[in-house]
């Protein structure tokens, strides 16, 4: 049974496309439901991120590509035309292998992003809710979970910010430790400053003081922030107490010298200050970084780090690329031998029943053997068998190309002339493999 | 056998260097399960040598430097797994390492002299050596600390910058295992002290040596002054950061100065 994946993401589709084709919108439960009463396979998982939409599905028929597209256009409301020019097809192990890059934050916008590696998750846990899930897909998504934090742990595709909020939050931490509970004074009260405060706040850090020249605007700040706003008179005090120093205000000069925050050091027993000076031109001297325990970044800086993470990031894509390969080829093999395995069996089924149909016509001459003979003789008989099938069963095991396996199945079927219901039979013996949904 | 924990604690040192490097957590735990069964051998190495000495390996500088050692990798493993921040252990295990190839290479135990059969013996050195292991470890941490900060500080933001605990944590860590040490150090000084004025009568010369005078003893207490300073300026004039982490690095090499040259060649009150 062959798996797909057929979909659409921020690589292939604009973003009006990916929005009409958003299967979160209506919940994950419904998506996967109407494409259950497709009936086009008996496995299927509804993978949704903002900027991809997928469906991996264990199909009945070899030509399932065009109604899972079909489902698309009709489940969206999207003309199919429209919709075929955006929509990428997988088969087989190239599913897995898109799956797995995809689980990995390789095919993402951001490249090594983390969130994905939860939403694949997702997608897999609501599939297995509803019912929709069998033993190709817990083998394949598990996989690609593994492959996620294999390229997470191993790699450092995931690490460093790349966006200049994120630099400055990650350097927070790794100076202040814990962001919450620390003080954040923010100097300003313009959009910059709001900016940084808004997003300072949504990761803990609080409580905030605004101060400003002029003490309205840091108030209508500090009600937006949920902080307080304190007069220009009393920086001394703020700057004592603060951990965090932002720095974004209008002004020509520099607001604070390295006098400035020397004394203010002084004062604050050298406890570690960090300040982000986000205005232009700079608000803060820049030899004040010089001093014991004050971290001094500006926006050039904050943006150097920024433009070495990215650098670096790329640098490890081989790596991941490397590991996804590596699990891709775990699965393949998995994937093969299960394929092959219907097959074997119901051969080494069929040369049982030759074996036995003999020895049941040769009843009535062997009648006359010792219950000694009789066992040898099956014990012989049973041993030829074995050692017939056993060289073809190792090869078919050994192949390594997917297609090439798929062409052997086929000759031995048609060698030994083994009916479907024979391996279907067979295949409903066989550990681990899919069973049909009722 | 005394070459067995030698080789586990370079395995360990190893595997904690290459997990450093590439951050794979599988190696990671190989390193910490290898360090575990580097100070598991050496507990059974000074198991042995207690059975058939009949007493606790503790006499001379080589059998303190060995017990040393497994204190100091214990508390590293405690700490470990109680923290899980396992960057600190490549530094902890070159460290325990290099100070191992001395006992290595002379295993002997050295019998107990009467002079030594006192419990206040074993307080003054279990706590002595407990002390130098957390002034190890704030050795470690003050020499990552630096190196973070100076990362820090230059903006280029690369190897340590994604592979060590916060500034913060390491100092806050640095502060505990000072005053642990600091207290520890304390309690070994004061017994000692205590012991000695008690061998005022013996004819051993190394008792008649026990004083301020001898330079194994004044080394102790002058790192003991050095590390009482660090806690009180962190206290009052704000020495916490990267001067904190200078200072417990510094004081450290004193203390290992006091534990291998002086310890073999310039003491006569400590020479068993």
């Amino acid at each position: 049974m062959p798996l797909f994946a057929v979909g659409l993401s921020h690589r292939t589709a604009p973003v009006e496309v990916r929005e009409s084709a958003d299967f979160a919108r209506a919940g994950l439960e419904t998506a996967l439901r109407a494409l259950a009463a497709r009936g086009l396979g008996p496995e299927g998982v509804v993978l949704s991120t903002c900027n991809r939409a997928e469906v991996y599905l264990v199909a009945d028929s070899e030509h399932a590509a065009e109604p899972i597209g079909q489902f698309f256009s009709d489940y969206h409301r999207i003309e199919r035309s429209t919709l075929s020019r955006h929509l990428y097809c997988h088969r087989g192990v190239e599913a897995a292998r898109h799956l797995f890059r995809v689980a990995a934050g390789l095919d993402s916008l951001v490249v090594g992003e983390p969130q994905i590696l939860g939403q694949v998750k997702a997608a897999y846990a609501a599939a297995q809710q509803q019912q929709a899930t069998g033993a190709v897909t817990h083998r394949l998504f598990h996989a690609a979970l593994t492959t996620g934090k294999r390229v997470r742990s191993e790699t450092g595709v995931g690490d460093g910010a790349v966006s200049v909020s994120y630099a400055a939050i990650g350097l927070a931490r790794k100076i202040l430790g814990n962001l919450e509970g620390l003080n954040v004074l923010i100097l300003g009260a313009g959009e910059m400053a709001k900016l940084t405060g808004v997003h300072l706040s949504t990761h803990g850090v609080r409580p905030v003081t605004i101060v400003s020249r002029t003490l309205p605007a840091a108030e209508v700040l500090a009600k937006q922030l949920g902080g307080r706003a304190a007069p220009w008179a009393d920086l001394e005090a703020a700057l004592a107490d603060a951990d965090i120093l932002v720095t974004a205000t209008g002004a020509a000069e520099t607001v604070l010298s390295r006098t400035r925050i020397a004394e203010v050091m002084r004062l604050r027993r050298h406890r570690s200050l960090f300040i982000i000076d986000i205005a232009v031109p700079r608000d803060v001297e820049p030899d004040a970084g010089k001093l014991e325990q004050v971290f001094l970044y500006n926006i050039d800086d904050l943006q150097g780090i920024v433009r070495e993470n990215l650098t670096r990031r790329s640098t490890e894509l081989a790596r991941a690329e490397a590991i996804v390969t590596e699990e891709v080829a775990r699965f393949a093999s998995w994937l093969q031998s299960r394929e092959i395995l219907p097959t074997v069996v119901a051969l080494r089924q069929r040369f049982e029943a030759i074996r036995l149909a003999e020895l049941e016509r040769l009843a009535p001459k062997l009648s006359g053997l010792t219950p000694e003979a009789r066992a040898r003789l099956e014990d012989v008989t049973r041993l030829i068998v074995e050692k017939l099938l056993l060289e073809p069963t190792q090869q078919l095991k050994s192949v390594s190309d997917d297609s090439l396996v798929v062409s052997y199945a086929d000759a031995l079927n048609r060698l030994f002339n083994l009916t479907d219901e024979e391996k279907r039979e067979a295949e409903r013996r066989t550990p681990g493999s899919t069973v049909r949904r009722p | 056998m005394h070459l067995v924990p030698l080789v586990l604690y370079a395995a360990a040192a190893a595997a904690y260097m290459t997990h450093f490097a590439w951050r794979d957590p599988r190696t990671g735990r190989l390193a910490t399960s290898i360090l575990g069964g580097g100070v598991l051998a050496h507990t059974f190495l000074i198991g042995m040598q207690t059975m058939q000495a009949g007493h606790a390996p503790l006499v001379g500088t080589t059998a303190a430097i060995s017990a040393f050692v497994w204190v100091f990798g214990l508390s590293y493993l405690y700490v470990e797994l109680t923290t899980e921040e396992r960057a600190m252990g490549v530094f902890v295990a070159v460290l325990l390492v290099a100070l191992y190839i001395i006992p290595a290479l002379d295993p002997t135990v050295t019998p107990r002299p009467p002079v030594l059969q006192s419990p206040l013996f074993t307080i003054h050195i279990v706590s002595v050596l407990f002390a130098y292991a957390s002034f190890a470890l704030a050795f470690v941490l003050g020499v990552t600390y630096v190196l973070l900060f100076n990362e820090l500080k230059a903006k280029h933001l690369g190897f340590f910058y994604s592979r060590l605990p916060s500034l913060q944590v390491l100092d806050v860590m640095n502060a505990r295992v000072v005053t642990i040490g600091w207290l520890l150090l304390t309690v070994g000084l004061s017994t000692g002290a205590i012991w000695a004025s008690q061998l005022d009568g013996s004819l051993d010369p190394r008792a008649q040596a026990m004083s301020l005078g001898d330079p194994k003893i004044f080394v102790a207490v002058l790192s003991w002054g050095v590390y009482s300073f660090a806690l009180l300026a962190r206290r009052t004039i704000g020495w916490s950061g990267r001067r904190a982490a200078w200072l417990s690095a510094a004081a450290f090499v004193l203390v290992l100065l006091n534990f291998v040259p002086v310890g073999y060649f310039l003491t006569r009150s400590h020479n068993f």
